[in-house]
């Protein structure tokens, strides 16, 4: 428990850093918000105009009392309003995060479901027909990016099968399919390689072959013991996924239309839309911390040599 | 053997859930095919915050765009396929004394919510868009407004020629002001009815059941934000959506088939080059000229834009009478424009194919910017052809053009998008990029005879004596050769061929109206 506090007090300090940082690096890179409008509407203002605009926004005070401010009324509970669309970041925020959680739910599900079950096979059947298969069809998945994986699924599923729509009107199941089935297929092609790997490396432990002398099943084996200490590798690979993908993916989003915050950051970030780069993120930093947390106990859960370790240090 | 068999069973199981998600995919038309109601749905790549269209209020930013063109909203005059006005709410105008106008409302319009339309609505809605608008209150230096049954009297604080063609841009439109603006919602008078709308995903439409001006033929309209250009021509292929604005122009091939519409207009949206004065290079007239030579308009609109844009002369297309060929410019000449540069003394003198004078490379630093698809091949385009001449074109094509261009000696040339006459009034463009107090007058461009002509135009009221005064004013920027008009964006949009009435419009304001209708 004292473990679970001190983590999550080390946040305070990262979220000042992190936050102070994006401030700053979002000035650094030129132009903002009430000039981004103006070139996208291709419009003319005058100086007096864009003077009043940005008076309005406080963006002509100095940089660190822009950022003072915005942390006073964020320690307030105030997150303030968008730029952009004036509406608050709070609640444009978490409109969007149902989408981005329910999309991460199910790739990393899919994930699992096809690179657990292959990667074990190719590892058991190294160097076999159905372990070339494997490896060949995740080298195939590595190679594509996101964007061109989406482009085909659309086109085949949604053009020539008519299976799926094209674009996610609402988050159910038939929606989420396309972007799950992309984002998944990279990662399954990354993952299966990775738990191949682990399972092979155990697979060569004296224990197995200890086992295999006593008699034991090798379904046995496989599942309760090989399994069991391969799962640290392949937690800590979800972990960093989940943490990715909970920060939404852009690209993704953009082509399927799914609302997540990925595109909302991206767009945020084209337009300086500072309010809501800086919950962007606070969120990020607050999903890396509270996922990596969760993966630490996970640890010490799955492998008490971890646990027995951290107790001898304190 | 074990083994093969759970990858069998699994890839089983993975059939099994695909088919299940298949499954799910109910038949789109379905449910309005039941209901027996007519409905459309619109992919539109341009109706987001980003462009200041985060919902359909005129009086807030350029929102008064997808008012006016999603028919939520009409303005008291509009324009014509040639860019002439003529009445909508309205159904005169008056110009009593230079700074007094009389307008008289049509009887018998209403708003979408039954109220009426009269001037003392009209009255209300003018004065809260001057309270709140900026660029609403500078356009039309309202003194003051009166309202006597159907007639409204506007007094404006300097002489306004073009107070009527402002009053169509899309902030114009008439909106009922008591009844709010609840999420950006107003009531406007046009032939549909706002009734959801989610900034940056879709927007929702129903028949205006009072509508003035005739019957509507569609019950329902769903406007959706594609952002994504290719997710935009698969959802029109896959059937998701009726039609699309903002397609890519490389996609237009897979729907120019008789399953597909297109209706094309050439807009004011002009793709131009304009020079620096405070370079040492463009400030040589010869420099200027070659280079105007140098770049194949023809080429780049049939090649590179499909054929879909029109060929640049002047600053307005050829619908408006001060346009096209109404003045005219340097064509494309690769031998000509050599000559020009030799006869100035730029020779290449050490064979690499860039010529030089007085120890300076003809190096011309070209900035622009990725955001309007035309605008990068443009770019190439001209690199491609000046270089043949013996320019070295440096290109630099970046979102952060507007620092660039504000520091006169980072660049040279910077080719951009702009509406030139959105309001059908010629004026507009000399003002914001000719004269010396011009916003975008970037290049430090100077003209006594064109300070003088706009002194001529703004006191002139007559619309053939400015349509003169325009192509004067043109004719001395193209002879200075300060400008080069490359091309003119030819709008489209796309639709299935059993969608009627959506045409495009060279003013690029009117989309939806009380004739779209779906077969």
């Amino acid at each position: 428990m004292k473990y679970i506090i001190k983590r999550i007090l080390q946040l305070i300090p990262l979220l000042f850093a992190i936050t102070f940082l994006s401030f700053a690096m979002m000035r650094l890179a030129g132009s903002d918000v009430v000039e981004q409008k103006m070139l996208n509407t291709g419009q003319v203002v005058t100086e007096t105009q864009l003077q009043a605009a940005k008076i309005e926004l406080g963006l002509d005070k100095p940089f660190l009392t822009q950022y003072g401010v915005w942390l006073s009324n964020m320690l307030h509970g105030d997150m303030g309003v968008s730029y952009v669309s004036g509406k608050e970041v709070f609640s444009t925020f978490t409109s969007k995060l149902p989408a981005t959680l329910f999309l991460t739910f199910t790739s990393i599900v899919l994930t699992v479901i096809i690179s657990i079950p292959l990667g074990i096979i190719a590892a058991v059947q190294k160097n076999k027909i159905l372990d070339y298969i494997i490896r060949f069809l995740s080298f195939i998945g590595n190679s594509l990016p996101n964007f061109f994986v989406a482009l085909v699924l659309m086109y085949v599923l949604g053009i020539k099968l008519g299976a799926f729509p094209i674009i996610s009107r609402e988050m159910s199941w038939e929606s989420v399919a396309m972007p799950t089935l992309t984002l998944a297929i990279a990662m399954s092609a990354k993952y299966l390689r990775q738990v191949r790997a682990t399972v092979l490396e155990e697979l060569n432990k004296g224990y197995v072959m200890g086992a295999k002398a006593r008699g034991i099943k090798f379904s046995v084996v496989l599942w309760k013991s090989v399994l069991r200490e391969s799962l640290v590798t392949i937690i800590t690979l979800l972990a960093l996924s989940i943490g990715s993908l909970l920060g939404g993916t852009a690209i993704v989003e953009s082509i399927f239309m799914w609302d997540g915050v990925g595109k909302l950051a991206v767009d945020a970030i084209n337009m300086r839309d500072y309010p809501i780069i800086q919950a962007y993120v606070m969120w990020m930093a607050i999903i890396y911390v509270l996922v990596n947390l969760i993966t630490d106990l996970l640890y010490r859960v799955l492998d008490p040599r971890i646990r027995l370790e951290g107790c001898s240090n304190d | 053997m074990k083994c093969t068999k759970r990858f069998l069973a699994l890839l089983m199981a993975m059939t099994l859930g695909a088919t299940a998600f298949t499954g799910c995919g109910a038949s789109k038309d379905a449910d309005s095919a039941s209901t027996g109601e007519k409905t459309l749905v619109f992919g539109d790549t341009t109706f987001n915050a980003e462009n200041e269209e985060a919902n359909i209020d005129p009086h807030d930013t350029y929102c008064g765009w997808p008012c006016i063109r999603y028919g939520v909203g009409e303005t008291l005059f509009k324009f014509n396929d040639n860019m002439e006005l003529e009445p909508w709410i309205a159904e005169s105008y008056e110009n009593v004394d230079e700074l007094t106008w009389k307008v008289v409302i049509k009887d018998g319009v209403t708003f979408s919510n039954g109220k009426a339309c009269d001037a003392a609505a009209v009255k209300a809605c003018i004065e809260d868009l001057v309270a709140k608008h900026e660029r609403a209150a500078g356009d039309l230096a309202i003194d003051s407004i009166e309202a006597d049954g159907q007639t409204l009297t506007i007094k404006t604080q300097t002489p306004k020629p073009t107070l009527i063609n402002y009053l169509c841009d899309p902030y114009g439109c008439i909106i009922d002001v008591e009844a709010g603006n609840a999420d950006g919602i107003v009531v406007g008078t046009g032939p549909f009815v706002c009734t959801e709308l989610v900034t940056d995903d879709h927007l929702n439409l129903a028949k205006n059941e009072n509508y003035w001006d005739g019957d509507v033929k569609l019950d329902e309209i769903t406007v959706l934000t594609i952002s994504d250009g290719d997710t935009l021509a698969l959802a029109l292929q896959n059937g998701d959506i009726d039609a699309a604005y903002g397609m890519a122009y490389a996609s237009y091939p897979l729907f120019e088939n008789d399953a597909y519409t297109f209706s094309s207009t050439s807009t004011s949206r002009a793709f131009y080059c304009q020079m620096n004065y405070q370079s040492s290079v463009m400030a040589d007239d010869a420099v200027r000229k070659a280079f105007a030579m140098g770049i194949d308009k023809e080429g780049f609109v049939n090649t590179l834009l499909n054929g879909y844009g029109t060929v640049g002369i002047g600053a307005f297309p050829d619908n408006y009478s001060f346009g096209g060929d109404a003045v005219s410019t340097e064509g494309y000449d690769p031998e000509g424009a050599k000559a020009v540069l030799e006869e100035a003394g730029w020779f290449d003198t050490d064979g690499d194919g860039i010529r030089e004078k007085d120890g300076q490379t003809l190096t011309i630093r070209w900035i622009s910017y990725p955001s309007r698809q035309e605008l990068p091949l443009l770019a190439e385009s001209a690199q491609s052809t000046l270089k043949n001449i013996g320019f070295d074109v440096q290109l630099n094509i970046t979102a952060d053009h507007g620092t660039i261009v504000a520091d006169p000696s980072a660049w040279d040339v910077y080719a951009a998008a702009f509406v030139t006459c959105g309001i059908g009034d010629p004026m507009y463009f000399f003002a914001t990029h000719c004269l010396d107090d011009s916003t975008k007058n970037r290049g430090g461009y100077h003209s006594d005879e064109i300070q003088a002509l706009a002194d001529e135009m703004n006191s002139t009221l007559d619309i053939d004596a400015r349509s003169d005064i325009a192509i004067n004013m043109q004719q001395q920027i193209l002879d200075d050769n300060a400008f080069v008009f490359c091309s003119f964006l030819r709008m489209s949009m796309i639709s299935k061929s059993n969608v009627t009435g959506l045409e495009a419009h060279p003013c690029d304001y009117y989309e939806f109206t009380a004739d779209l209708d779906v077969q």
